[in-house]
C-alpha cells in the first residue's frame, strides 16, 4: 500500500524588537547569564506585565503578510506548567483570542498551506543540563515570540521546506524577525501523521519538537515517516507522543510519556488587558508593509521580463530584490542587471549568508551607469563584464576603466580587417560554415573579439563575416 | 466539587508530594476554597460586560531598553547557584 504524509507547523519566531515582550530588559542574544533580567521576567510574585506596543505591531505585520484576518479585540493567557524554564510556571500566550486568524502560505507548485492563527507570546529561559543538574538562564525568558500556526496542509517533506524557506522569507522581508534557526530565532514543531494514499481520514500524529535546521526538520520527517508507515505495515499502531529528534543518530525518541500528559489549563491573564485595534490602524500597517517577495518575484517576471528562476534568486532576499530595483532604474532591458547579479556578482558572494547581507562594493548606481553605457551601444557586453569585474573588486565607478576610446567604438575599416584576417586564418571553420554548419562560424567571431579586445559588437561582425564568406 | 483525584492532579501538575494522611483535609480545604469562590456565581449578572470589566484596554509600552537588573540581584533570591546561573540540583 502507498502511504502520504500529512504535516502541520507550529513555527516560533523571535521578534526583533529591541526589549522584551513584558519589561524594557534588552532582547540581545549572548551576554552574560542573567544579564538582561529585572524582577518581571524573572516573573518575581507582584510585579506586573506591561506589552511592548511594537510586539503588537510586528504581530499584525506577520499576519496581514500571511493573508490572516486581523482579531479586532485580542487577549492574553496564561499557559500553565511546571519546569525550570518557567520562572512563574506559567507562560503568557494568546489561546482564546489570538492576534491573527487564518491566512496562509502560497507554495511554487500553487498549493496553499493554510494557517490556523498566529498568536504573541514570551519565550522561556534557556536551560543547560550537566550531569543531572540543570543551570537556568533567564536573559531569553520574556523574549517576544510570534507562534505560527499552520493546517495539516503539507504533503511532502519538500512542501515542508518549501513551507519554512517561505514563511523565514516573508518575515525577513517584513523586517520582523532575522530567522536565523542556528541562533534559535526561528524553530518549528513538527506534527506527523501517514494515511493511505486516497483516505480523507487523518491518521494518530506524533509531534517532533523544537527543530532549528531545515536539514533537520527533513530528516526528521523522512525518518518519522517511515516509522509510522514501518509500524502500521507490521500491525501495530502510531502511538500519539511528544518526539524529540536526535541529529547525531538520525532517529526520533520520545520526550515524554502519557502520565504525565500536559494539562495546561489556560485561563486569561488577570495582569493584562485587551488588545484593541481598530480597522483603521490594520490598514495603516497594512499600507506601510513593503512589497513581499512573491508579488516581486510576479512583477519581475511579468513586467520585466525576468525568467522565473532568476526572479526567484533575485527575490530571495530582501537586500539582492532592492539593489537590483535601485539598478535598473530607467534602463529599458532589466535583465542586463539581472544577469550581472547571477552570473557575476552571485560569484564574489560565497555564502547564504553573504548573499543575504549583500554587501557589495560596487553600489547599485554604478551598475546602473555601466548598463545605461551598454544600451547606448557605447560599451561591448564582453567589455563591460571584464569592467564589472574590476569594479566589484575595488568599489570604483566604471568609467575608471573605460577609456574615451573603449567608448568611441571601432571604426569600421577596422572591423573590415579584423573579418577579412578572421576568415584568412580560420580556412577550415571557412569551409564547414559553407558546408552548411552553422555554428563553425563561431571561430571566426572569436577571433575578431580577441583581437577587437571584446571592443566589437558581435552582431555586426557575424553579419560582416557572413557577407564576406558568401 | 473538587474530589480527590482532582487534587492528586493537580498535586502532580504543580510537583507537589502530598503525603497520604493529609489528602482528606487537603480535599476539604479545596473544596472550600472553591465554594467560596461559587458564591460569586449568586451576582446577578444579566446584560454585563464581563470580558473588559474595568474598561482598560491596549495599556502598552515604548520599545525602548531600560537598565536590567545586575545579575548578582537577579540571583540573590535563587535557592542555589552557579556559574551566575539559576542551580535546579538533580531529584533524588
Amino acid at each position: 500500500m502507498k502511504y502520504e504524509l500529512v504535516a502541520g507547523f507550529e513555527t516560533h519566531i523571535e521578534l526583533g524588537t529591541n526589549t522584551k515582550i513584558f519589561c524594557s530588559c534588552s532582547t540581545e542574544f549572548g551576554g552574560e547569564p542573567n544579564s538582561h533580567c529585572c524582577p518581571v521576567c524573572i516573573g518575581l510574585p507582584g510585579t506586573l506585565p506591561v506589552l511592548n506596543k511594537k510586539v503588537v505591531e510586528y504581530g499584525v505585520m506577520a499576519g496581514l503578510a500571511t493573508n490572516g484576518k486581523i482579531a479586532n479585540i485580542s487577549k492574553m493567557d496564561r499557559k500553565n506548567y511546571c519546569y525550570p524554564d518557567l520562572s512563574k510556571a506559567y507562560q503568557i500566550s494568546q489561546l482564546y483570542a489570538p492576534l491573527s486568524i487564518g491566512g496562509y502560505v502560497q507554495l511554487s507548485n500553487g498549493r496553499k498551506i493554510r494557517l490556523h492563527h498566529i498568536h504573541i507570546e514570551e519565550d522561556a529561559g534557556k536551560l543547560i543540563h550537566n550531569h543531572g543538574d540543570t543551570y537556568v538562564d533567564y536573559n531569553r525568558g520574556g523574549v517576544p515570540l510570534i507562534e505560527i500556526v499552520s493546517e495539516p496542509d503539507i504533503r511532502s517533506i519538500d512542501e515542508a521546506r518549501e513551507y519554512v524557506e517561505k514563511l523565514q522569507q516573508v518575515m525577513r522581508y517584513i523586517g520582523i524577525s532575522d530567522c536565523r534557526m542556528q541562533e534559535g530565532s526561528m524553530r518549528c514543531d513538527v506534527n506527523i501523521s501517514v494515511r493511505p494514499v486516497g483516505s480523507e481520514k487523518l491518521g494518530t500524529r506524533t509531534e517532533i519538537k523544537n527543530m532549528n535546521s531545515i536539514t533537520f526538520i527533513t530528516k526528521a520527517m523522512e525518518y518519522e515517516f517511515e516509522r509510522q508507515v514501518d509500524l502500521i505495515e507490521s500491525g501495530g499502531q502510531v502511538v500519539q507522543e511528544t518526539l524529540r529528534y536526535d541529529d547525531a543518530t538520525n532517529t526520533t525518541s520520545s520526550m515524554r510519556s502519557k502520565e504525565d500528559a500536559h494539562d495546561y489549563r489556560y485561563f486569561r491573564d488577570p495582569d493584562l488587558v485587551t488588545i484593541s485595534i481598530t480597522d483603521e490602524e490594520i490598514e495603516e500597517i497594512r499600507s506601510k508593509l513593503p512589497e513581499l517577495p512573491q508579488q516581486k518575484c510576479e512583477r519581475y517576471i511579468d513586467e520585466l521580463e525576468i525568467p522565473p528562476a532568476d526572479a526567484s534568486q533575485l527575490t530571495k532576499y530582501r537586500n539582492i530584490s532592492e539593489y537590483f530595483d535601485k539598478a535598473i532604474d530607467g534602463l529599458k532591458k532589466p535583465k542586463t542587471v539581472s544577469n550581472f547579479i547571477i552570473s557575476q556578482i552571485f560569484r564574489t558572494l560565497r555564502t547564504e549568508e553573504d548573499k543575504e547581507a549583500f554587501a557589495v562594493k560596487t553600489t547599485p548606481e554604478q551598475l546602473n551607469e555601466l548598463c545605461k553605457l551598454i544600451e547606448d551601444g557605447k560599451v561591448q557586453n564582453n567589455l563591460a563584464k571584464s569592467v564589472l569585474d574590476k569594479m566589484l573588486e575595488s568599489g570604483k565607478p566604471c568609467t575608471e576603466y573605460i577609456t574615451e576610446e573603449d567608448m568611441a567604438g571601432l571604426d569600421d575599416d577596422l572591423v573590415e580587417k579584423l573579418c577579412k584576417d578572421a576568415i584568412a586564418n580560420n580556412p577550415k571553420a571557412v569551409e564547414q560554415y559553407k558546408a552548411g554548419k552553422e555554428k563553425a562560424i563561431m571561430a571566426c567571431m572569436g577571433y575578431v573579439m580577441k583581437n577587437s579586445k571584446g571592443k566589437a559588437n558581435a552582431q555586426d561582425v557575424l553579419a560582416k563575416i557572413k557577407s564576406l564568406i558568401s | 466539587m473538587i474530589t480527590r483525584e482532582d487534587v492528586e492532579n493537580i498535586a502532580l501538575l504543580s510537583k507537589l508530594f502530598v503525603p497520604e494522611e493529609e489528602m482528606d483535609s487537603l480535599t476539604e480545604s479545596m473544596q472550600e476554597i472553591v465554594r467560596f469562590a461559587d458564591t460569586i456565581n449568586n451576582a446577578d449578572t444579566e446584560g454585563v460586560e464581563f470580558d473588559n470589566i474595568n474598561n482598560l484596554s491596549n495599556v502598552l509600552r515604548e520599545d525602548e531598553v531600560k537598565p536590567s537588573y545586575p545579575s548578582e540581584e537577579i540571583l540573590k533570591n535563587a535557592p542555589e547557584q552557579a556559574e551566575e546561573h539559576f542551580l535546579v540540583r538533580k531529584h533524588a
